[in-house]
């Protein structure tokens, strides 16, 4: 996106919706990410790829404070994310994120899980919390799974009430941690199809996946990570035909 | 296909260790089952029919009965009070600040590393003496009990706990998190309700143990079932009279606490298999 179209985004200044700023992540000695600055804009859907061990779901986990960063900051439209004092509870309120594990919570329905936090953490009355659930269930095409308990549903159909789970506390991005990475085959497609509904919506989603026939089709940018380093970013049409750089040809060489 | 496997298994089997096949385990653990359950029934039936002395049992029930009574006291408040002080001792385990931690680490070496008699000991003979002038309260043994018993299994039910909170997986703690929850509240609503489920059955376990271990309280004299066993047979020389009333007393509550453990179990059953 050109500068031009950042200012427009609007929100107060001309910040991104989501912005890395020369942020450092050690695991110990390991220096896993490597001074990365990116910017997500406001419905902007960003897709993450590279070889594993890239760095790609730290940074992802970083973005919602499931990991400390040591140097750089994170911003969610212009609030520190990364600051010690900042309120992370209430800054993760405004980021969906969805992981390769689901995660459900397994003592409670499909339609518990997704009004769980609306009500513990925001006050929503059991009914209204209902209502939206319901509507959300009926979103990802599960309505008829309201209350079924998380082992009672196939992984795809796990997946999908984890998206509404995220969705029903409002976020203002979305982050997806290789969703699709521990489904079978057959089951992969609708979750992604799900995601392109979202997409089409305008949310604004930060995806890290393997699934470059996704990426391809719906990202508005591509980001490309190898050891701890973004190489290269750039519109999936331009990347996928023509990388930029030696890295890139590469990586999508070992793809095809 | 499962009957290939299961054949091929037994195949495998006999070929293997060439001593029992599948078959003549079934069959050697069917009848020695059975010659025991045989010997132990007869031996019983001989006991009731010949060594039980019925024209007793009117004189001494109401002492058993108020005995039963002060036990299942005992139990309720000793279960009620150690399972809520477990939970705290299991959540203080897992807490990752190190003072909090290792108190309770050293807690539970103490309660868990000496004998529950020792404690009772303790409660019972030391800490009267500790008292500044004359210890305030007179019937110190039923007081004792309590304070012991749940000193003493909150030690076990945190281990459990402990367990339990460390079966969770990582992500649902993330999970709940991410979602904006803090982490008091996502330890309330995600994390301890799938960890007692956990520790249910060692719970309930540990539990059952509770109600047995009333019986060690007939050193300090609480009036409790072996102290009533004691009494009848010194003053009548029969032991087997007041033995099968003891028996049957803790029966009564080991066994539906047995049931009510697999029934909470039932209960959170969550959809079907385990995750």
């Amino acid at each position: 996106m050109s500068d031009s179209d950042r200012d427009s985004a609007g929100g107060p200044g001309d910040h991104a919706l989501l912005e890395f700023e020369h942020v450092d992540k050690y695991f110990g000695d390991t220096h896993v990410l490597k001074d990365i600055s990116l910017d997500v804009e406001d419905g902007e859907v960003c897709v993450v790829i590279g070889p594993s061990g890239s760095g790609k779901s730290t940074l992802l986990r970083c973005a919602n404070r499931l990991e400390e960063i040591q140097n750089g900051e994170i911003r969610l439209d212009g609030r520190s994310i990364s600051d010690p004092d900042a309120d992370i509870n209430r800054l993760r309120q405004r980021i969906g994120m969805v992981f390769q594990s689901f995660n459900l919570f397994p003592h409670k329905t499909a339609i518990e899980n997704l009004t769980l936090a609306p009500r513990k953490v925001r006050g929503t009355g059991e009914a209204a919390a209902r209502q939206r659930a319901e509507e959300l269930l009926a979103e990802v095409g599960l309505s008829d799974q309201a209350d079924s308990y998380p082992n009672q549903l196939s992984g795809g159909q796990q997946q999908r009430v984890a998206i509404a789970r995220a969705l029903a506390m409002d976020p203002r991005v979305m982050l997806f941690d290789e969703v699709t990475s521990a489904l079978d085959p057959e089951l992969v497609g609708e979750v992604l199809e799900v995601m392109r509904g979202l997409a089409d919506e305008g949310m604004t989603m930060m995806v890290v996946t393997h699934e470059m026939g996704f990426a391809r089709e719906v990202a508005d940018r591509v980001v490309l990570m190898d050891e701890g380093r973004i190489v290269e970013t750039g519109a999936p049409e331009s990347f996928f035909e023509n990388p930029e750089t030696e890295r890139g040809e590469q990586f999508l060489s070992k793809l095809l | 296909m499962a009957d290939s496997y299961a054949d091929a298994s037994a195949d495998a089997n006999a070929v293997a260790d060439g001593f029992f096949d599948d078959q003549t385990l079934k069959y050697l653990g069917v009848g020695l089952s059975s010659l025991f359950a045989l010997g132990v029934g007869l031996l019983l039936l001989y006991i009731l029919a010949t060594q039980v002395d019925y024209g007793l049992i009117p004189t001494i029930l109401p002492q058993f009965l108020r005995a039963y009574g002060l036990v299942l006291g005992i139990v309720v408040t000793g279960s009620v009070l150690s399972v809520s002080a477990g939970i705290f001792v299991g959540l203080a385990r897992v807490s990752k600040t190190r003072i909090t931690s290792g108190l309770a680490a050293i807690y539970v070496q103490f309660f868990r590393g000496t004998p529950l008699l020792f404690q009772i000991f303790v409660v019972y003979f030391g800490i009267p003496t500790l008292w500044p002038g004359t210890f305030p309260v007179q019937d110190w043994g039923i007081p004792t009990a309590i304070i012991a018993l749940t000193l003493n299994h909150a030690a076990y039910v945190g281990e459990a706990v402990r367990g339990g909170i460390g079966a969770v997986h990582d992500g649902q703690m993330e999970a709940a998190r991410s979602l904006g929850m803090g982490y008091v509240q996502a330890m309330r609503e995600v994390v301890i309700p799938q960890a007692w489920r956990n520790a249910l059955a060692a719970v309930g376990n540990d539990q059952i143990i509770l109600v047995k271990d009333t019986s060690l309280l007939t050193v300090i004299a609480v009036p409790e079932l072996i102290q009533q066993f004691r009494s009848v047979n010194s003053a009548t020389f029969d032991p087997w009279t007041p033995l099968v009333l003891v028996a049957i007393a803790y029966l009564s509550i080991t066994i539906p606490m047995g049931r009510l453990v697999e029934y909470l179990e039932e209960r959170s059953d969550w959809g079907g298999e385990s995750q």
